[in-house]
């Protein structure tokens, strides 16, 4: 059966693509923030896990203001790279699992999570710029991904506690396909940063550690942050965190960390990065009528 | 959170800042399906060639259409236009977020920079416009 091994947080500022494509790594303002990711590329190259489930944010590249789904699920086969008003990043395209994704958009369903599912897209740098921290300069991906978009751009997001029930969600999915499969789920974007108006710049970085602090362990206290209070204590784009708790709630009841890299400022942004690994990943069964039916689950199988 | 109206009224208590709620997506559609429009190659070099004829074929605001020419991204901002999808116009003049962003602060890109370089803007005081934190 396939089964969710680690949880990676990560920031995915635009800039650090910039510097990973144009040999800008080991520069005085980027290297402090590039040294984070070298305890991960190892950890990667030697775990080499099958499939990542990544959760992040389209930044108007695949979706404008036509279509706006809250949750979004990719079940193509491959996605291109977005240009983004300056040209493609030149990394290569990223390979699906439709077989795995088609499962966890049917499970998620029948749990009650209504899912937009996306058989062709690009994908921008809030997907690719955390591939290229993990894995580093690579001619193909060693690894299928399946993005989950989440709408962190129009209000109303979706609230951190519904983020972390959907992480359960996908831990139920993942756990009912029958394939023998290491599969991670990545919660992209953050930590504080605000990129908009006269309070621009604004990093709170006692705030973004008690987050980190309380991704690790048992503690469930971050599902009942409301948005106002990320609003407020870490500006208007570190909303983003919480896809986070999406990874989070997939770890299951208890986590330890195994890596934690924390870097002010890249660019305008508070760069944070965790590994995750699960200690109790067990999650509450599925309180839906459809996802506790054998025979629905049949279907799905 | 008790209802929808004090979850949206809070939005406007924070400093300098605008939430992007469902009156500014409305407000600000089409401005910001222009700047999407820039996601492609020949839009830039047309909106490039002549802004003000590339902007006359979107039904935006007169005052939008000026703002964009000014490239004044607080006013953007307050007429409905997403920092997303306006970082379509200012990638396509070739600037950064940085460069882009210090602009709506009153600040100048070295000394946005340094602020940003010395840990960024401290939450203190810009918390609450009713609390004053």
């Amino acid at each position: 059966m396939a089964r969710i091994t680690h949880g990676i947080a990560c920031s995915h500022i635009p800039v650090l693509g910039y510097a990973f494509d144009h040999g800008k790594e080991g520069e005085d303002y980027f290297r402090p923030a590039f040294e984070g990711f070298e305890w991960t590329r190892k950890f990667m190259k030697e775990e080499k896990p099958d499939v990542i489930v990544l959760v992040y944010n389209d930044h108007a590249s695949a979706f404008d203001m036509k279509i706006i789904p809250t949750f979004a699920i990719g079940c193509g086969e491959s996605y291109p790279p977005a240009d983004e008003g300056f040209g493609a990043r030149p990394v290569p395209p990223v390979e699906g699992h439709a077989d795995l994704a088609w499962h966890i958009a049917q499970s998620l369903i029948l749990d009650e999570f209504d899912m937009t599912i996306i058989n062709e897209m690009k994908v921008d740098h809030g997907l690719t710029v955390p591939l290229s921290m993990m894995y580093g300069h690579v001619d193909t991906w060693p690894v299928k991904v399946i993005p989950l978009a989440v709408n962190v751009v129009t209000y109303p997001p979706p609230s951190g506690n519904r983020c972390w029930a959907l992480g359960e969600a996908i831990a139920r999915a993942v756990s009912s396909f029958g394939e023998d499969l290491k599969v991670q789920v990545w919660g992209t974007g953050g930590m504080s940063h605000q990129l908009q108006g006269p309070r621009a710049g604004l990093i709170n970085t006692e705030w973004d550690n008690m987050f980190l602090d309380r991704l690790i362990g048992d503690s469930q206290d971050l599902r009942q942050i409301p948005h106002i209070e990320y609003l407020r204590e870490t500006g208007s784009e570190g909303i983003e965190m919480v896809m986070w708790l999406i990874m989070r709630g997939a770890l299951g009841r208890s986590t330890r960390a195994l890596h934690r890299h924390y870097h002010v400022p890249v660019s305008n942004t508070a760069l944070g990065h965790l590994v995750l690994e699960p200690v109790d990943g067990s999650v509450p069964p599925s309180p839906t009528l459809e996802q506790s039916n054998a025979a629905a689950q049949t279907l799905v199988a | 959170m008790s209802d929808i109206h004090q979850y949206l009224a809070e939005f406007d208590d924070i400093p300098g800042t605008r939430v992007y709620t469902a009156a500014r997506a409305r407000q600000g559609y089409h401005l910001n399906q222009f700047a999407m429009s820039l996601m492609k190659e020949q839009n830039r070099k047309r909106f490039h060639a002549d802004e003000s004829a590339y902007l006359d074929e979107w039904p935006i605001t007169p005052e939008q259409k000026q703002a964009v020419l000014e490239r004044d991204y607080n006013r953007l901002l307050d007429l409905g236009g997403n920092i997303y999808f306006l970082a379509k116009v200012f990638s396509s003049d070739g600037l950064s977020f940085v460069q882009a962003v210090s602009t709506m602060t009153g600040m100048s890109v070295d000394d946005y920079q340094a602020m940003m370089n010395a840990g960024g803007r401290s939450p203190e005081g810009v918390r609450s416009i009713r609390d004053g934190n």
